[in-house]
């Protein structure tokens, strides 16, 4: 780079400064959760900001886990402090909707990517105009129909309509496009069943773009708290997100406690995204190259 | 393709879409036709009365309605401020990391990744705190360092709770487009940006001819998702300012619940969803269209 | 590690389907109650004591959930929409009669009233548990008057303690203006009228009505009256007050918060529930978090005499057609409000019983507590319990939106009328 000349580098400076003062920004509101929870009621709502606990104390976090006990799972006997409930639910919760979704979604985006079939185009067209569709436009009619199939206040009434939603068809058919129509037809030729060509070879060809589609739909399902806001009423039916809101309305004197739910919440998440960072980013990634 | 052929493929084409199309038909589309029923009644909860049909009346309460107006212009600003703000600002942090060395650049991709992870509802929580009118960090900083002399009651404020929604939603949406322009960016073809330093291009032509051009894709792929993250600005709203103060944060998608839950309009609401449901898809195939083109 | 991994994740999928598997329990021994945060009836441990007294005595056992007042509304409106209720409600007249019991959501139980309940039982109470003579949607437990709170150690500083009789616990609205106007010389900001939404209306309502004598509904309960010229003379005198501010970021549990954390000096959500509740910084009852006094009072008015807005709690049924259910909540009403068993249950509650006694055996429920034999003192000043309006939860809300569009406006005296002029006629409207 020969062109480097003074005013590029002053540049290059500023940007960094501006980039390091939005870092701060960016992480401070976990920074501040996960400093609350160690702080005592009265340091968090002064008016004067505690930068940094002056004690610490852990009365936030075993309040937080001597309230109302609830069942690990389901209605065992084993019994466990509410919040623990929560983040068993929310795992549950988001695990599932991950999985059924890739299943699904990897089906169906191939189908609609490599057979050609009468209303495939209408059937696409639909696909796509619900993808942008916020969920409060049916709500009403959404809560009517969980409750008619018995699911109300049941983690599943908030996972089947995350599998319904239809980005994840959108997603795995522009990844599915770009198998080689070769390599299907070899297998047919081969004498491969229909399913056997898909698991055998479309699964491998599209893995990148099932990584991808797992992790948002994982993410999403985790922070969806329309849906639970909607689904879920019990308190050992909750979500960690519904138990943390809920938490919130009722003990508003209570800030530190809600900081110890903020933090059981988020913390979790974040050691996940840390741990599979390279995948994520690729993930992301692979699914707009593709898309 | 031979009949034979077809009809095979149609078979197998539908039994690999089965799945998917009983979740989505049964959790999308089966309400959405019940909502646009529901839309032609008065529809409320009570149970005493039964439910009227009133043809298009609901719809043409709607515009006469001056808080769904309201719902409508605020819904219109969040997308159309925070849709480019998302894709210029990330854009300008991705051209500014994407050289750095592979420490650095993970360090600020997880950075403005973070608040996307943590949750709304936990950022929410923060973001409350700090713009507390009495003890919020925002005021506490402009006041020690002389800006303002008086508390601003941020939320509370008709000018400032929008803008100070619109704020939140972009922490939490920028982190996948920085990533995709990161990755978008180091993939330009580094020939042709050589190339054009010999003949003596600035860096401004450099980007605007070379590399947002080979950017494009990237960028509609962003405008997409970053239109769909906006519309589901919900938690924000509800847990912040409950759509006040005086209906300043007021949007469709709220307005919807609380026409559902707080004045027990069901009609009314679905009526509301009807037609938010049409703008979305005008604006979805307009998207689409251009991505196409490109 | 993938044969694990899937192990693990085929474990999960079973599980899944157990939790789904799992029918509602169609056994009429067991009931749910969700109750609001009434007193200690939103303490998971003081509510268990009662309800296993109760399933050890009857056999019936008891699923209690905790609602909040911030969304407790909104989840039981969801519930009910889903035809998923509960089978009983713990709340006030103007929920489960005025809203649920006339939407048709809920039992009538005028049959567990006999005429010596009728006579035992508050005849403010007893009228607004029933929608007609022959409909009753609620049974009541327990009672209060609404109140507000000073903080008296800032008023002993601000040198404003002579305004208020802390003998009567009532002051009139020269008084208030007074005590205002020294807080507010004293220490800028005096208190907030508090306009999110959700709970504590009954605090910013009574404000204003008491300030100069307005109403809030007719005295027939079939209208709402919020719009005559005496709420407007007191929304204007409360805009222009120094010190107090229209605040529609904060809802009534945080101005509680923030009168606790000494940034407010007045509260207007306020009862005896909140006197005795120690608070979480652990200095006591009746103490703000660093340790101030706080002096319950009347709302002002400009004569003294404050009309107060009753608070009543009890119990209704949901109707979920089963006729087994429904009488294991009729057992549960009355073992709890009908029985010897009513003195722990008001207890728990911390507020006064709705009845002067059980089955002709005086109900003295609070002669040992001190703070409770002062607040007797408020008692008399109970006004009219107007909550049973038609069209009560919309009224509210359009209360709440009124509030926030005075406190946006110039506060000219125009302004202040046409919102008030709006909002009161949304309210009417759901009136009709």
């Amino acid at each position: 780079m020969s062109k480097d000349n003074g005013s590029s580098v002053v540049y290059k400076i500023f940007s960094f400064v501006v980039l390091i003062v939005l870092a701060f920004l960016f992480i401070f509101p976990l920074y501040w959760i996960i400093t609350g929870m160690f702080k005592p009621p009265a340091a968090i709502n002064s008016p004067t900001p505690q930068w940094w606990p002056h004690e610490f104390t852990m009365r936030n976090i075993t309040e937080l886990f001597s309230r109302r006990t609830a069942p690990l799972f389901g209605e065992i006997a084993l019994r466990v402090p509410g919040a623990i409930r929560w983040m068993v639910n929310t795992v549950f919760m988001a695990v599932m909707a991950m999985i059924l979704t890739c299943i699904t979604a990897a089906m169906a985006g191939y189908a609609l990517a490599k057979k050609r079939f009468i209303g495939r185009t209408l059937l696409f067209s639909l696909i796509v105009a619900a993808m942008a569709l916020p969920k409060q436009v049916i709500l009403v009619p959404l809560v009517r129909e969980i409750s008619a199939l018995g699911l109300y206040d049941n983690i599943w009434a908030v996972i089947l309509p995350t599998v319904g939603w239809p980005f994840g068809v959108f997603l795995m058919k522009q990844f599915s496009e770009g198998i080689p129509g070769e390599m299907i037809e070899a297998a047919r030729i081969d004498g491969a069943s229909e399913l056997g060509t898909f698991t055998n070879v479309v699964v491998p060809m599209i893995k990148p773009g099932i990584g991808a589609l797992a992790i948002f739909t994982f993410i999403n399902s985790w922070n969806d708290y329309f849906l639970q806001l909607i689904m879920l009423t019990s308190n050992s039916n909750l979500t960690i997100s519904l138990g943390i809101a809920t938490m919130q309305a009722e003990n508003s004197t209570d800030f530190g406690l809600i900081m110890a739910g903020a933090a059981l919440a988020a913390v979790p998440i974040i050691i996940v995204f840390l741990l599979f960072q390279k995948y994520f980013t690729k993930g992301i990634t692979m699914g707009a190259v593709k898309g | 393709m031979s009949p034979e052929l077809r009809r095979r493929e149609t078979i197998s084409g539908y039994l690999f879409l089965l799945p998917s199309l009983i979740f989505f038909i049964g959790f999308v589309v089966v309400p959405m036709v019940m909502c646009v029923v529901t839309s032609f009644f008065d529809a409320n909860m009570d149970l005493n009365t039964p439910d009227k049909f009133i043809w298009f009346n609901n719809y043409i309460e709607l515009w006469q309605d001056p808080v769904f107006l309201k719902a409508l212009k605020n819904t219109f600003i969040i997308v159309v401020v925070s849709v480019p703000f998302t894709c210029i600002f990330s854009l300008w942090v991705a051209s500014a990391i994407y050289k750095m060395r592979e420490g650095l650049l993970s360090f600020f991709r997880i950075v403005f990744y973070l608040p996307v992870v943590t949750g709304s509802v936990a950022v929410t929580v923060v973001w409350k705190w700090m713009y507390n009118n009495y003890y919020g960090i925002f005021n506490y900083l402009l006041k020690n360092t002389g800006v303002i002399s008086k508390n601003i009651n941020w939320l509370g404020n008709p000018q400032y709770a929008l803008w100070c929604i619109i704020l939140i939603l972009l922490t939490t949406s920028v982190g996948q487009p920085i990533v995709l322009y990161v990755s978008a960016l180091s993939n330009v073809d580094n020939s042709l940006v050589e190339a054009a330093e010999v003949d003596g291009a600035t860096n401004m032509q450099v980007f605007w001819r070379i590399k947002w051009p080979q950017i494009m894709p990237t960028t509609l792929y962003i405008l997409i998702i970053t239109t769909i993250n906006s519309f589901q600005c919900f938690a924000l709203i509800q847990l912040l300012t409950s759509g006040g103060p005086n209906y300043a944060t007021e949007t469709v998608m709220y307005y919807i619940y609380y026409t559902a839950f707080k004045l027990y309009r069901f009609g009314y609401g679905n009526a509301m969803g009807v037609i938010l449901a049409i703008f979305i898809g005008i604006l979805s195939a307009v998207q689409f269209r251009l991505a196409r083109e490109k | 590690m993938k044969k694990v991994l899937s192990i693990a994740l085929a474990l999960l999928l079973v599980l899944g389907l157990t939790a789904v598997a799992k029918p509602a329990s169609a056994d009429a021994t067991e009931i749910t109650l969700w109750t609001y945060p009434i007193g200690n009836w939103g303490n998971e441990e003081v509510v268990k004591a009662l309800t296993d007294a109760f399933t050890a005595e009857t056999g019936i056992a008891v699923k209690v959930e905790y609602l909040t007042y911030a969304d407790g509304d909104d989840k039981v409106n969801t519930a009910l929409t889903a035809k998923k209720g509960p089978d009983l409600l713990m709340e006030g007249p103007e929920r489960l009669v005025s809203n649920w019991g006339v939407n048709g959501y809920m039992v009538n139980i005028a049959d567990l009233f006999d005429d010596q309940d009728k006579a035992e039982i508050n005849a403010a109470a007893l009228a607004a548990c029933f929608a007609d003579p022959d409909t009753a949607y609620e049974y009541p437990l327990c009672m209060t008057a609404h109140c507000m709170a000073v903080n008296l150690n800032a008023l002993k500083e601000a040198g404003a303690d002579q305004f208020v009789n802390a003998e009567t616990h009532t002051w009139t609205t020269e008084q208030f203006f007074n005590a205002v106007n020294a807080l507010a010389a004293q220490y800028g900001l005096v208190g907030g009228i508090y306009c999110s939404g959700q709970g504590g209306d009954q605090g910013t309502r009574a404000l204003v009505n008491n300030l100069y004598g307005g109403t809030f509904t007719n005295a027939e309960h079939t209208a709402y009256t919020w719009d005559d010229a005496k709420n407007i003379q007191a929304l204007k005198a409360l805009y222009d007050l120094e010190g107090i501010e229209y605040d529609p970021s904060i809802n009534g549990g945080e101005e509680i918060a923030n009168f606790y954390n000494g940034i407010f000096k007045m509260a207007f959500c306020w009862n005896i529930a909140q006197q005795l509740n120690p608070n979480s910084a652990g200095t006591g009852a009746g103490k703000t978090a660093n340790g101030d006094d706080i002096l319950f009072m009347a709302f002002p008015s400009e004569d003294g005499n404050a009309n107060l807005q009753g608070g009543i709690w009890g119990f209704g049924i949901v109707n979920n057609g089963d006729d087994a259910k429904i009488e294991a909540a009729k057992k549960f009403i009355q073992y709890m409000a009908d029985s010897e068993h009513t003195y722990d249950a008001v207890r728990a509650s911390n507020f006064f019983a709705a009845r002067s006694a059980v089955a002709g055996n005086p109900l003295d429920v609070w002669s040992d507590n001190e703070i409770m034999a002062e607040y007797t003192k408020l008692m008399p000043f109970l006004g009219d319990y107007y909550q049973v309006t038609k069209g009560w939860a919309p009224a509210r809300t359009a209360w709440w939106n009124m509030l926030q569009q005075v406190g946006a406006s110039d506060g000219s005296e125009d302004a202040i009328a046409a919102a008030v002029a709006t909002y009161c006629a949304q309210a009417n409207e759901g009136a009709k």
